[in-house]
């Protein structure tokens, strides 16, 4: 099967007056999966749902490949776009069965082939065994395992995910994320992930997109997004960082620092502790949070978020030295808040 | 023994015996007739019923129900749908217009209905007057006929479904069938295939209730000429004075509706049908192509039309045309608030202890709650039967205040579960939590209910209260069988006068007892527009 990329180009949404997509251009490729990140009311949702063709574009045009799905005035219908959808909520539907939930897609299908194709898709996701259970007879991991099958079981030409992982208990979700992963990479198809989670999309995702206020404000490949973030809502957005104006820092940590802009954004790993350093920090908090412990320093009057090895980290109360990673600072100007 | 067994003990049954006493009150009539039809002889009458007329009234029943069943189907689902998803003018208005003829009794529409479309009627005659016909030249649907009593029962009654089914397709995830599209549905096939399956269990439920009702009717039966099993009762009492014959009568309508009871329960056997969904997505409704949305409004009018405009319409025209004026209805009028209100104070105090027992646990409180709950599915005629039995038993007279206090009691037996009902949701609404925070604070069980649950029940008590009432003033078998000598209720008044066909006479209390029940018809669908969830414009972003 050929597979070609999905892409939004300038599009526009309105609700009530307000843009909730403001004309955002995003390009899906094959065998990628990119993560459209953002907070509550960004626009994540509505994106994929113009991908979907479950709304109309106010402005701008979704194609697939050469072939325009939205346009202002004429829109391919969701059901004959060939796009996969997964939800939060699973969305399986009650009164079928696993596999009946897998087949609903299949009906095209000779009876007999479609049920080896699901039972061949409830093995892929390790759902061996309850082909015949109910979805309220599943678990939630199960149940979004199953959802992900029927998703993928039609062959769609692209798939978009709603916070797919979101509503499953913590210790099931990397299980769960590993197994959908790799279905859909197997594939080869465009995937969208839409999530909150910072980890989950620098985990799972090859590219990332930041949306905020409809827009989409970087995106790129993940790690290049991390590492150059271009503005502090994006640096923010892809986890914790110390936001803070370069002039309420001591110059002596700073000095290191090509400072052309006032406001800087440092990751708590660009926060390092070093006993040939020159600027001295208390240990005012300690925490062990998995395969690190987290230190809050007082430097002066401001506070630094920074990570540790758990063996030698220091204790509350500690005097110690600390510098800057160059490559974990990034700098904007004030205006830039 | 565990503390927690220690503790358990007196728990139970302090919760317990309230809700169990009121379950014995409200389960005594229909015990009283149970025990009447299965060990009591029939006698030579129930040989005689046995022979002639047994057959016709299991018939008539039968095929009222199958017959009033469909129809309801197929006006209430395609309304609920409709409503739901689309957009089309006047949607919004049919969303609340399309409940009012739950307002009406099925004998005020029969009593309507008879006189519209009855051969001296105004549509027979304006059919006569356009073709220049005689009434023998062509042929007109008999409205006194069982099809014409399913009409009648259908057009009053489909609400339950429509609301039934309104709320199964709007708390469906709009996500299962967003889910359906994107597997290459169209509309139609998800309707059939996803959303239909879903809704089924709640739409049956909705329809065993209106069944339920149905087959309580005796007036528009009655008045139709059809032979029910309800009205055999009636009849068996009313004509042959005998107790036990209508008892027996009683015991193979119980067995009708019991089978309704169990086939909803069946129905919904293994397959979920509440939707796995844990958040609410509600997106815009579908904008329909002129000509669809033309269509769907013309549907709703249709049904709005002939099923309250038509007929409400008709009684007010009758009412004021022939200006039978309301003093005569003085006295019915204060003997309705008498009687409803006794009724409904009862009914009221039950309906308390049992909501407030409804998180109980036990075989005990399970039992109460059945009590209560089943006496809203055993017909008013059935009850009032138990009454009469009762009252001879205890040797009272059927006047004075034996008979109100009897009254009181069937009515309380079958609308309790109706009262509780708003007082349990209002109860649901406030988190378990709640209780168990009183617990901790070192609150008694009686204490809690005392402090916490009654004057959060209460918050639902106006809305339970309005309800028994209205219900007690529509209600008419049981009314016309237990009522003091001479004291005639709006509803007795509208069914003497029907049955001396003086419909222009009872226009003026059919119209009334319709107005009366406006009242919670239009307080229910307020609330459920407030309790529609969802109800935003973008989706959950």
């Amino acid at each position: 099967m050929t597979t070609t990329d999905l892409s939004a180009r300038d599009i526009t949404k309105h609700y009530d007056g307000t843009a909730v997509v403001d004309q955002v251009s995003l390009k899906l490729q094959p065998g990628k999966i990119t993560a459209l990140l953002g907070g509550s009311g960004a626009g994540k949702s509505t994106l994929l749902r113009l991908f979907a063709g479950l709304e109309t574009p106010d402005a701008g045009e979704i194609w697939m490949g050469d072939t325009c799905l939205s346009t202002t005035k004429r829109s391919v219908a969701p059901e004959k776009r060939r796009i996969g959808l997964i939800f939060q909520d699973f969305a399986l539907f009650p009164h079928m069965t696993a596999s009946e939930n897998v087949r609903f897609g299949l009906n095209k299908m000779a009876k007999g082939d479609a049920e080896l194709a699901a039972a061949d898709w409830l093995d892929r996701l390790n759902l061996t065994g309850r082909a015949k259970a109910y979805p309220h007879e599943l678990s939630g991991g199960e149940q979004q395992r199953v959802a992900i099958a029927r998703a993928l079981a039609p062959q769609p030409l692209a798939i978009l995910m709603d916070e797919p992982f979101s509503g499953l208990d913590p210790a099931l979700r990397d299980s769960v994320r590993d197994i959908a992963i790799r279905a859909i990479k197997d594939a080869n198809i465009p995937a969208l992930l839409v999530t909150h989670d910072a980890a989950e999309a620098l985990g799972t995702a090859d590219d990332i997109a930041i949306m905020k206020g409809g827009k989409i404000l970087q995106n790129g490949p993940s790690e290049s997004v991390y590492m150059t973030p271009n503005s502090v809502d994006v640096a923010s957005a892809l986890g914790a960082a110390n936001s803070i104006a370069a002039t309420d820092l001591p110059a002596s940590l700073t000095a290191d620092l090509k400072t052309d802009g006032a406001q800087l954004v440092i990751r708590p790993e660009g926060v390092l502790i070093d006993k040939t350093a020159v600027t001295a920090a208390t240990v005012q908090a300690r925490h062990l949070i998995g395969p690190v412990v987290r230190l809050s320093l007082q430097v002066g009057d401001q506070y630094l978020s920074a990570f540790a090895p758990r063996a030698n980290a220091p204790s509350v109360g500690d005097q110690v030295r600390i510098r800057l990673d160059p490559e974990m600072v990034f700098i904007f100007a004030s205006d830039a808040i | 023994m565990t503390a927690r067994a220690l503790l358990a003990r007196p728990r139970f049954r302090l919760a317990n015996l309230p809700a169990l006493l009121a379950a014995l009150f409200i389960g005594a009539p229909v015990m009283v007739v149970l025990i009447a039809g299965l060990f009591w002889g029939g006698g030579d009458h129930w040989v005689h019923i046995q022979e002639t007329l047994l057959k016709g009234y299991i018939g008539g029943t039968l095929g009222t129900l199958a017959l009033t069943g469909t129809l309801i189907l197929a006006i209430g689902v395609p309304a609920a749908w409709l409503v739901t998803m689309y957009r089309f003018p006047g949607r919004g208005l049919f969303e609340w217009l399309l409940i009012l003829p739950l307002a009406a009794p099925g004998y005020v529409f029969a009593y309507a209905f008879a006189d519209l479309l009855g051969i001296a009627g105004p549509v027979q005659t304006l059919l006569r007057d356009t073709t220049g016909l005689s009434a023998r030249d062509y042929w007109f649907p008999e409205i006194h006929s069982l099809p014409g009593l399913a009409f009648v029962l259908a057009a009053t009654l489909y609400p339950y479904v429509y609301l039934t089914a309104r709320a199964a397709f709007t708390s469906q995830s709009i996500c299962a069938l967003e889910a359906a599209r994107s597997l290459g549905a169209s509309p139609a096939r998800s309707f059939w295939k996803v959303a239909l399956p879903a809704a089924r269990a709640t739409i049956i439920a909705g329809l065993a209730l209106a069944l339920m009702e149905a087959a309580a009717d005796y007036g528009a039966a009655e008045h139709l000429g059809v032979p029910t099993l309800t009205f055999g009762v009636v009849r068996a009492w009313d004509s042959f004075g005998s107790p036990s014959v209508a008892a027996r009568l009683a015991l193979v309508l119980l067995t009708i509706v019991l089978a309704l009871t169990l086939l909803e329960r069946a129905n919904r056997g293994r397959k979920g049908s509440q939707q796995s969904s844990t958040r609410w997505r509600v997106s815009t409704r579908a904008t329909l192509s002129p000509r669809r949305a033309a269509l769907a409004t013309l549907f709703c009018t249709a049904i709005f039309t002939v099923c309250f405009v038509l007929p409400v319409g008709r009684l007010i025209w009758l009412s004021v045309e022939t200006r039978e004026t309301i003093a005569p209805l003085g006295d019915a009028f204060r003997n309705t608030i008498i009687l409803a209100g006794s009724g409904a104070c009862l009914a009221f105090g039950l309906a308390l202890i049992i909501a407030l027992s409804m998180n109980g646990k036990g075989p005990l409180a399970r039992l109460a709650r059945l009590a209560a709950a089943s006496g809203y599915a055993i017909p008013g005629a059935v009850l009032a039967l138990g009454g009469l039995v009762l009252l001879k038993l205890f040797g009272w007279q059927l006047a004075g205040l034996s008979a109100i206090a009897m009254l009181a009691w069937v009515y309380a037996s079958r609308f309790t579960a109706a009262g509780a009902e708003p007082m349990r949701a209002a109860l649901s609404r406030a988190p378990r939590s709640m209780g168990h925070a009183a617990r901790s604070l070192g609150a008694s069980p009686l204490r809690k209910a005392k402090q916490v649950d009654l004057p959060i029940a209460m918050s639902g008590a106006a809305a339970g209260a309005l309800i028994l009432f209205v219900e007690a003033l529509k209600e008419l078998p049981a009314t016309l069988m237990l009522r003091p000598f001479n004291w005639d209720t709006l509803s007795v008044r509208a069914y003497a006068y029907a049955s001396d066909e003086r419909l222009a006479a009872a226009a003026m209390p059919s119209l009334l007892i319709t107005l009366a029940g406006l009242v919670p018809v239009l307080l229910l669908s307020r609330q459920l527009a407030r309790a529609r969830p969802g109800q935003f414009k973008a989706p959950l972003p």
